[in-house]
C-alpha cells in the first residue's frame, strides 16, 4: 500500500441507545482507519449499526464511548457548531431518501450547504453550477425535485454533497431507492469522484455495490467481522448486474 | 448564513403553506387592527371632549348647584346631572353677586327646559335656554339675523325669542322669521333674531335651542326661581384659583352655610374651572380607551399564541428538513434564525395589514360616529401608534416564535434525519 495520510480514525467506538429501560448496543467496539483517496464500503444487514457508524464518522452523531478523529480533530473536543462547520467545509452527505428540499429548485438545493459557508453570491453560484454540471444535470437546474426521476434526484443530492469540494463524501445507501440503471449511474459518479481524489465512505447492504469500493468492512451486531481490500473490484461503467 | 438568505428561506417556508400562513396571520391582523382602531376612537373621543372644554374658555368658572360628590371625581357626569335636576340652591341673584367680585368680568346664569314650539302647522318638541346678554357674550354666541336679547328684556320678562340656526330652519325654512309670533308651551313669543350656526357646545347642539330671557323662562315656562348653572368669566386666568376660593366663601355666606373646614361635600354648590373639567373628562376617556385597548390587546395575545402553535406544527413537519440543513452545516443559530425569521415575517406582515385595516376602520368609525352624533370628529392618525403597533407585531413574533425556533435548533441532525 502506498504511503497515504490518515483522514478518519475510529478507535473502539461504542454506541448505545436507551429507550426507557431497554438498552440497545448498536456499536460494540469498532476501530478502523480511512486514508486519503480511499473508497470504503461499510456492509452489513439492516440493524447491524453500519449507518450509525457512518453518522459518527461523519460527525453527525457522537459515540457513547471511544474516539473518532477527523484530520486529527477529536469529536469530543468540538462543540456542535464546530462539528457543523467541519461538516460544511470538509464533508458531503448523500442519503438513501435523497432529502431534497421540496418546492426548491435543483440549483437552490445544490447551493444549500453554501448558504451556511459564508461565500459571496457570485462564487456560490459558480460552485453550484459546476457541481450540477459534474453530475450532468445542467439542463435541469431550474426544475423542482418533484419533476425529476429518482436517479436524477440522487444526482442532485450528490451535487449538493460535492458543491463545497469536500475531502470525504459519505453516502448512506445511495442506490437503495433506485432501479439498477439509475443505481449504476450513481455508482459511476461516485467512482469518478473517487478518481478525482475525493475519499468516499459508502454504506450498503448489497455485496455487488460494496464491490465497487476499494475496501470493504462487514459489520454484524455492532462488530466488524470482515475488513479487507476488494479483490475483484467492479466498475459501474461496465454494467450493473444483479 | 446571510440575513437575506434567511429571509428568502423564511418566505419559501411560508409560501409552502399559503393558507395556513394566511390564517395564522389573521390573528395578528385582527389584533393589531383592533388596537389601532380602539386607540384612534379613544383618542378621537378625547380630542372631541377636550376641544369642547377648551372652547369653554380657560378663564371661565362653572358654578353648579348641589354638593361635590365622590361620583363627580369618578366622572359620572350624567348621573350627577340627573341628581341635580331638582336642586334649587343656585339663584339668579348669586350670579349678580358673583359679577360684583372685582376679579370677575361678568357672570351669567342659565336655565334649561324642553317644550313644544309651534309655528303655523310646524309643531316641534325642542329645548330652550334662559339667558342674559352677558351669557351670550361668555358663550360667544352671535346673531346673524335680527338682534340679540337685551338687558331691558331680561328685566321686563319680555316674551321674545332668538332661534338657534337649525331650529329656525325647522320652523321657518326659507321664510324670514323676524317679527313672527311662535308659541312655546302655549305662550306667544316674538322672534327677534337668529343665532349663527355653531355646532355642539357644552355637549349640546345649541343650534336646536330657542334662547329666551332667563326671567321669562323662570316665570312663564319653568315656574321656578333657581338657575341651572352660572358661568363666571375672570379677568385674569392666572388668578383663577384665588377667585374660586373667594367665590366659595361668597356663596357660603349667601347660602348661610357654616363650613369653616372648607369641606366641599357640605356646600350646596360646586365650582369647577376649565382645567378641572378637562382633567375629569380626560381621566374618563383615558380609562375607556385603556379598557378598549386591553380587550384588543387580548386579541393580539391570542393571535400570538396562534403563531406559536403553527410554528410548532411547522417545526414538527419539517424535522427532516432541519436535519438535512444541520447535516450540511447549519449551526444552531442558523436554524434558530430561520424559524424566528418565519415567525417575525408572519407577524410583521400581519402587523402591516393590521395597521392598514386599523387605519381604515378608524377612519370609517370616525365618519360613522361623526355622522351619528353630528359631531366634527378628528382622530389624528399618529405615526407613534403605527410604529408602536408594528413594533408590537415584531415583538410578538419574537416572543411566540422563540420557543418553536429553539426546539428546532436543538434537534440533533441524526434524530431529525431519521424522523418519519
Amino acid at each position: 500500500m502506498a504511503k497515504t495520510t490518515e483522514v478518519i480514525e475510529v478507535r473502539d467506538v461504542r454506541k448505545e441507545y436507551r429507550n426507557g429501560a431497554i438498552k440497545t448496543d448498536v456499536l460494540q467496539g469498532i476501530s478502523l482507519k480511512v486514508f486519503e483517496g480511499d473508497f470504503l464500503a461499510i456492509m452489513g444487514p439492516s440493524g447491524s449499526g453500519k449507518s450509525t457508524l457512518m453518522h459518527i464518522m461523519g460527525f453527525l452523531d457522537r459515540p457513547t464511548s471511544g474516539s473518532c478523529n477527523f484530520r486529527g480533530k477529536h469529536i469530543d473536543s468540538l462543540s456542535d457548531d464546530e462539528l457543523a462547520r467541519i461538516r460544511n467545509k470538509k464533508m458531503g452527505f448523500v442519503f438513501q431518501m435523497f432529502n431534497l428540499l421540496a418546492r426548491t429548485s435543483v440549483l437552490d438545493n445544490v447551493r444549500l450547504p453554501l448558504f451556511y459557508s459564508g461565500l459571496k453570491g457570485k462564487e456560490e453560484l459558480e460552485l453550484a453550477k459546476r457541481a450540477i454540471e459534474l453530475v450532468g444535470l445542467t439542463d435541469r437546474s431550474h426544475h423542482l425535485p418533484n419533476q425529476l426521476s429518482g436517479g436524477e434526484k440522487q444526482r442532485v443530492a450528490i451535487a449538493r454533497a460535492i458543491v463545497n469540494n469536500p475531502e470525504v463524501i459519505f453516502a448512506d445507501e445511495p442506490t437503495g431507492n433506485l432501479d439498477s440503471k439509475s443505481g449504476q449511474q450513481i455508482m459511476d459518479v461516485l467512482q469518478k469522484l473517487n478518481n478525482q481524489g475525493h475519499t468516499i465512505v459508502l454504506v450498503t447492504h448489497e455485496k455487488y455495490t460494496a464491490e465497487m469500493a476499494k475496501k470493504m468492512i462487514l459489520i454484524k451486531d455492532g462488530k466488524i467481522v470482515y475488513n479487507q481490500k476488494v479483490d475483484h473490484r467492479r466498475f459501474a461503467k461496465d454494467g450493473f448486474e444483479k | 448564513m446571510k440575513l437575506t438568505d434567511t429571509f428568502k428561506t423564511a418566505i419559501i417556508g411560508l409560501k409552502t403553506n399559503k393558507t395556513r400562513s394566511a390564517l395564522t396571520m389573521l390573528g395578528i391582523v385582527i389584533g393589531i387592527a383592533a388596537v389601532i382602531t380602539m386607540n384612534s376612537i379613544g383618542a378621537g373621543a378625547q380630542n372631541l371632549i377636550l376641544s369642547r372644554v377648551a372652547s369653554m374658555g380657560s378663564n371661565n368658572i362653572f358654578i353648579e348647584p348641589g354638593p361635590w360628590s365622590k361620583r363627580m371625581e369618578k366622572g359620572s357626569m350624567m348621573q350627577s346631572m340627573v341628581e341635580e335636576a331638582n336642586i334649587t340652591s343656585l339663584k339668579r341673584e348669586d350670579a349678580i353677586a358673583i359679577a360684583n367680585h372685582p376679579l370677575i368680568e361678568m357672570a351669567a346664569p342659565f336655565t334649561m327646559g324642553v317644550g313644544r314650539i309651534v309655528y303655523l302647522d310646524v309643531d316641534k318638541k325642542s329645548s330652550y335656554s334662559g339667558i342674559t346678554p352677558d351669557g351670550q357674550k361668555i358663550n360667544e354666541n352671535n346673531v346673524i339675523l335680527g338682534r340679540d336679547i337685551n338687558e331691558d328684556e331680561v328685566k321686563s320678562m319680555a316674551k321674545v325669542v332668538v332661534l338657534g340656526f337649525t331650529l329656525k330652519e325647522d320652523l321657518f325654512g326659507e321664510e324670514d322669521p323676524i317679527g313672527k309670533i311662535i308659541r312655546i308651551q302655549k305662550t306667544n313669543f316674538r322672534v327677534i333674531g337668529v343665532m349663527e350656526e355653531q355646532g355642539v357646545q357644552m355637549f349640546q347642539n345649541m343650534d336646536t335651542y330657542a334662547f329666551i330671557p332667563i326671567t321669562t323662562t323662570q316665570k312663564l315656562l319653568l315656574g321656578t326661581d333657581h338657575v341651572k348653572w352660572i358661568i363666571a368669566k375672570a379677568w385674569d386666568e392666572d388668578r383663577i384659583d384665588e377667585i374660586v376660593s373667594d367665590l366659595r366663601l361668597l356663596l357660603r355666606e349667601r347660602h348661610s352655610i357654616y363650613n369653616p373646614s372648607g369641606d366641599l361635600a357640605k356646600d350646596d354648590f360646586k365650582i369647577m374651572t376649565q382645567k378641572e373639567t378637562a382633567d375629569i373628562l380626560t381621566s374618563v376617556t383615558g380609562v375607556l380607551t385603556m379598557f378598549l385597548s386591553s380587550v384588543a390587546g387580548i386579541a393580539l395575545v391570542v393571535g400570538g399564541i396562534g403563531i406559536m402553535n403553527i410554528m410548532l406544527v411547522s417545526v414538527n413537519e419539517r424535522t427532516r428538513e432541519i436535519g438535512l440543513r444541520k447535516a450540511v452545516g447549519a449551526r444552531k443559530k442558523d436554524i434558530l434564525n430561520q424559524f424566528l425569521m418565519e415567525a417575525v415575517t408572519l407577524t410583521f406582515l400581519g402587523g402591516v395589514i393590521g395597521i392598514l385595516l386599523g387605519l381604515t376602520f378608524s377612519y370609517l368609525g370616525g365618519v360613522i360616529l361623526g355622522n351619528m352624533l353630528d359631531l366634527k370628529w378628528s382622530a389624528p392618525l399618529s405615526l407613534d401608534s403605527i410604529l408602536l403597533s408594528a413594533g408590537v407585531a415584531i415583538v410578538i413574533g419574537l416572543v411566540f416564535g422563540i420557543y418553536p425556533a429553539r426546539k428546532a435548533a436543538e434537534l440533533s441532525p441524526i434524530e431529525a434525519l431519521r424522523y418519519e
